[in-house]
């Protein structure tokens, strides 16, 4: 088996090859089976968590299962919120980054465009993907389009040596962190400032009681009535006081906002439809992007570049190594993962109460827990590999992988079209357990239809236009018999 | 600012033929490096530099005084000196200024990517552009949150310029219409803007005439008729918050930092994510006509002089009836009544002719030599555009914020243009000494020694000088 060379500083070493067929373009180049598994994972797990919010089981009703922390409904749901939540984001990003690495690590070929060319171009048609993904199959959770634009940011970083993205990779979980921090610090500051405000009226109305009483002493004291007229709150403490209570509403579950939501995506106007979903896809695509998002993605991105050049997919550990990874990753991950939940709950049991005792958010170590359980499931998959038993059902599974993009625009295909009133309506009427029956059905037809598909097939649908676009010429997409295409499986040779 | 040109690798460009990739003469092996002072091209420095000290003119009000000056100007009386400074600047150099160093970044990046040669085994040229371009945002990061320029470009420049990289090839013709796309885009943005903004004032004016007639007003026209009050009395300068900015501005360095730290974020992101089609668009189109040879002194002299007429000819008349039509509006209601479409339509359309007009009468003063000068110490000003567009930011800051002079909000609106022509003054003379005796501007130099990983040369070496 020949390892791919991710020493960039000589590409001319050992490199994987890609071979040019009789027309003279590119062929595939091997796989590493267990990064499409892990492609797989993140793509059927996180449909678990996305289908929340396409069925409409949004913030709002979630606070409502969070209210009765005793029925199965909330089990289920902090079940994914353990074992799910985020880690799918995280296992994506991780596995994208260690194929930026291989895809940056192949040698340049004459009278073609350069990698570096072929890799920007690829990831500015992915940034086009995502926000077809968003503005035409209305899915404002769309993840494409963050890991198009970091993939270009980050791109400068692939020469470094696995230490150096591990380092840059730390400090990013770090920055992370922080920005959780510093959105906890905000709400702090605006119970301040609301407390404030709150004292200042109390003072007022003592105040002007006082004066009221003086001014029916001395009836017809104009100065006097135009002193009590002015003792009222200035814009500022107004604003300041509504922005706290604004925040503490929207730690309570409100079905009033549920029924306008519903309402909203219940329309059968696709124009309307668009224009409602259209903030929410915004403000994932700027704010969160911005704020949270880039660091989010960079770090696990980077993780993922530092691990491949360490050889982690490539078996470069002992089996028992890898368990042990697996193993310390889910202990320590799910220890901070339970912390998480029992203060996020009793954050939302009494979100003032909260702010005033505790000095750091519930959420301050998620992006550690991310990244340690996202790196147990990799672990886990290395562990699993070698297992002969299990080869055929990996394989199925991987081929799930091989159609990342086309699986994963077509999760939010069939989504739009069962949930939305554009298409079926279902918006809002399902419950958790009910959502998991579709998530159920949707997992099984794809890995049925990517079964099949690869069977004629050498690529997805959308995979096959990407590579298209990013070659900017038409490729064969039918498998060739003539040459050989099997997929290596590193871990089996 | 903005500068990024001017990096060639180990040739000089061929001066007198249009720029074409394979027109680039082959390369000794050597690693990519920047270009010597005399393989510069000196009519894009020249463009640059004028870019460079027209910018202050669209950035002074934000540097030195409260928003609510324009309100006042504009609903003011209109024979005053404040009120001719501002037509002038709005209709002449609004957005051009901009627009030039959009479009010589454009420029900039063909050059750097087009005139170095891969080395093998070395970092790809590709790479260095990139790095180059994360430095840059990181630049405008420090430009924003430590020197505290809340209109800072280099951000967006070092994010956008990200995307061009693929294109540094494309045919001029291909560039244009790509830039006119981007320009469509924004302009269709700016118009499903302006109709949510417009649908207010038409419901609002609905629920007036229902309410004219006697009809009891339903709930929906009642939020209509509150929400349209707010947006109006929104419009006008609030006391208040004029002092609260005011004071902040003019408080200690801590003080102003709290005060753009939240400012700066949801700038940038608001920025980057709906006005890309300003900076991008001219990119675009300033790709395209460097490849035509417009920036480097390649086209016909009766070439620059048509370009000068249509730009002006066209340009300062649409300049004018966008601002006298559409920016000083007294009665925002009134106007959405009327218009179905702002005027605001018109202004990539302007500025792009006017920022055409400017460079063209440069390139004939250049050529016609009656101030070679001048010509000199503009294109001085352009070599190290990247150290004075950050110096502009540290001068002014000092002037105007409270750890400084704190003459914010102090002077009058057309007083801040002396203190323009004072900065210019002095960025003229101190980028002609400087460029005697260096071959970059200290923030260039360390800009390119970031990116090359290595300490540059900074020095004019003798046989240069001479």
């Amino acid at each position: 088996m020949s390892t791919p060379n991710l020493n960039l500083a000589t590409p001319d070493q050992e490199t994987p090859d890609i071979a040019i067929n009789a027309e003279g373009t590119p062929r595939k180049p091997e796989r590493i089976q267990p990064l499409d598994v892990l492609r797989a994972i993140a793509l059927l797990g996180g449909l678990l968590v996305s289908i929340w919010i396409f069925g409409g089981l949004g913030n709002n009703r979630q606070l409502q299962i969070l209210e009765h922390p005793n029925s199965d409904n909330y089990r289920l749901f902090s079940l994914v919120k353990l074992l799910i939540e985020g880690k799918m984001i995280a296992l994506i990003s991780l596995v994208f980054g260690a194929g930026v690495v291989l895809y940056l690590s192949r040698p340049n070929q004459q009278n073609k465009l350069s990698v570096p060319d072929l890799f920007i171009r690829r990831q500015m048609w992915l940034l086009g993907f995502g926000l077809l993904n968003a503005l035409l199959f209305l899915w404002s959770g769309d993840i494409l389009y963050h890991l198009a634009i970091v993939g270009i940011l980050l791109f400068p970083f692939v020469r470094l040596s696995s230490k150096g993205l591990l380092i840059a990779a730390m400090i990013t979980t770090v920055i992370f962190c922080g920005k959780n921090y510093w959105k906890y610090s905000d709400d702090k500051k605006a119970y301040n400032k609301y407390t404030a405000v709150i004292a200042f009226e109390k003072k007022l109305s003592r105040d002007s009681s006082a004066r009221a009483r003086a001014i029916t002493a001395i009836k017809g004291d104009n100065k006097a009535i135009a002193q009590v007229k002015k003792d009222s709150l200035s814009k500022k403490q107004k604003a300041d006081k509504q922005a706290w209570e604004g925040l503490l509403k929207n730690t309570k579950y409100d079905p009033k906002k549920d029924e306008g939501e519903n309402k909203e995506m219940q329309t059968t106007s696709f124009a309307d439809l668009w224009s409602h979903v259209l903030p929410a896809t915004q403000n994932r695509e700027s704010q969160w992007m911005f704020q949270t998002g880039v660091w989010e993605v960079a770090s696990m991105m980077l993780f993922g570049m530092a691990l491949l050049k360490f050889g982690f997919f490539e078996n470069k550990l002992s089996r028992k190594q890898y368990l042990l990874i697996a193993l310390a990753g889910f202990a320590v991950g799910i220890l901070l993962g339970w912390f998480r939940l029992h203060y996020y709950s009793v954050s939302i049991a009494d979100y003032t109460k909260y702010v005033v005792k505790n000095l750091f958010p519930y959420n301050i170590l998620f992006p550690l827990e991310k990244l340690l359980m996202t790196v147990g499931y990799a672990a886990l998959v290395m562990f699993l590999a070698v297992i002969t038993r299990l080869s055929s059902f990996l394989k199925a599974v991987a081929s799930v992988g091989r159609l990342a993009l086309t699986n994963y625009l077509l999760q939010s295909i069939i989504c739009s079209v069962f949930f939305t009133g554009y298409g079926m309506g279902y918006y809002g009427k399902l419950e958790q357990h009910e959502l998991y029956f579709l998530a159920g059905e949707i997992w099984i037809v794809q890995i049925v239809f990517s079964i099949f598909w690869l069977q004629r097939f050498e690529l997805g649908p959308a995979e096959w236009l990407w590579r298209c676009m990013t070659y900017g010429k038409w490729l064969p997409i039918r498998k060739n018999t003539s040459t050989n295409t099997e997929v290596i499986i590193p871990a089996l040779t | 600012m903005i500068t990024t040109t001017g990096y060639s690798a180990t040739t000089t460009l061929p001066l007198d033929a249009s720029i074409s990739p394979d027109e680039t003469v082959a390369l000794p092996k050597l690693k990519p490096r920047p270009v010597g002072a005399s393989e510069r091209i000196q009519t894009i420095d020249m463009v640059r530099g004028f870019a460079l000290l027209g910018i202050l003119l669209m950035n002074i009000p934000g540097f030195g005084i409260d928003g609510s000056a324009f309100y006042n100007i504009i609903n003011g009386p209109h024979n005053t000196a404040d009120y001719y400074t501002l037509a002038i600047v709005t209709s002449f150099f609004d957005g051009t200024m901009r627009g030039l160093f959009s479009m010589l970044f454009g420029a900039g990046m063909v050059l750097f990517t087009l005139s170095k040669k891969e080395v093998e085994g070395g970092a790809s040229v590709a790479e260095y552009y990139y790095r180059r371009l994360l430095w840059l945002v990181l630049f405008g990061v420090l430009n924003a949150y430590v020197l505290l320029w809340e209109g800072d470009i280099l951000f967006y420049y070092g994010l956008f310029g990200m995307l061009l990289y693929p294109f540094r090839k494309t045919a001029p013709k291909w560039l244009f219409l790509i830039g006119l796309a981007c320009f469509a885009t924004g302009h269709f943005k700016q118009q499903m803007g302006y109709a949510e903004f417009r649908e207010k004032r038409l419901e609002y004016v609905k629920a007036i005439a229902a309410e004219k007639s006697h009809q009891k007003l339903t709930e929906k026209q009642k939020s209509a008729k509150a929400a349209w009050e707010e947006i109006e009395k929104n419009r006008k300068p609030d006391m208040e918050r004029t002092a609260e900015n005011v004071s902040e501005r003019r408080g200690g360095y801590a003080t102003v930092f709290t005060h753009f730290a939240d400012r700066n974020g949801s700038l940038e992101t608001m920025i980057t994510y709906h006005f890309w089609p300003d900076m991008l668009g001219m990119m675009f189109i300033g790709m395209a006509l460097f490849r035509l040879g417009f920036f480097s002194n390649k086209l016909t002299t009766s070439s620059y002089g048509l370009l000068l007429l249509v730009g002006y000819g066209i340009g300062i008349p649409i300049g004018w009836i966008f601002f006298s039509k559409g920016v000083a509006v007294t009665d925002i209601g009134r106007y959405l009544d009327a218009h179905r479409v702002p005027h605001g339509a018109l202004y990539d359309l302007r500025r792009l002719l006017l920022s055409l007009g400017h460079a063209s009468l440069l390139m004939l003063i250049y050529r016609s030599q009656i101030l070679p000068r001048l010509m000199k110490v503009l294109a001085n000003v352009g070599q190290m555009a990247f150290t004075n567009y950050l110096m502009q930011s540290i001068i002014c800051t000092l002037i105007f914020h409270g750890y400084g002079l704190g003459y914010y909000n102090q002077l009058k609106f057309h007083q801040l243009y002396y203190i323009v022509g004072a900065v210019w003054i002095f960025q003229m003379i101190f980028s002609y000494i400087w460029m005697r005796y260096y071959r970059f501007g200290p923030f260039e130099w360390l800009w390119r020694s970031l990116t090359y990983w290595k300490m540059q040369p900074m020095r004019l070496t003798a046989r240069a000088v001479a």
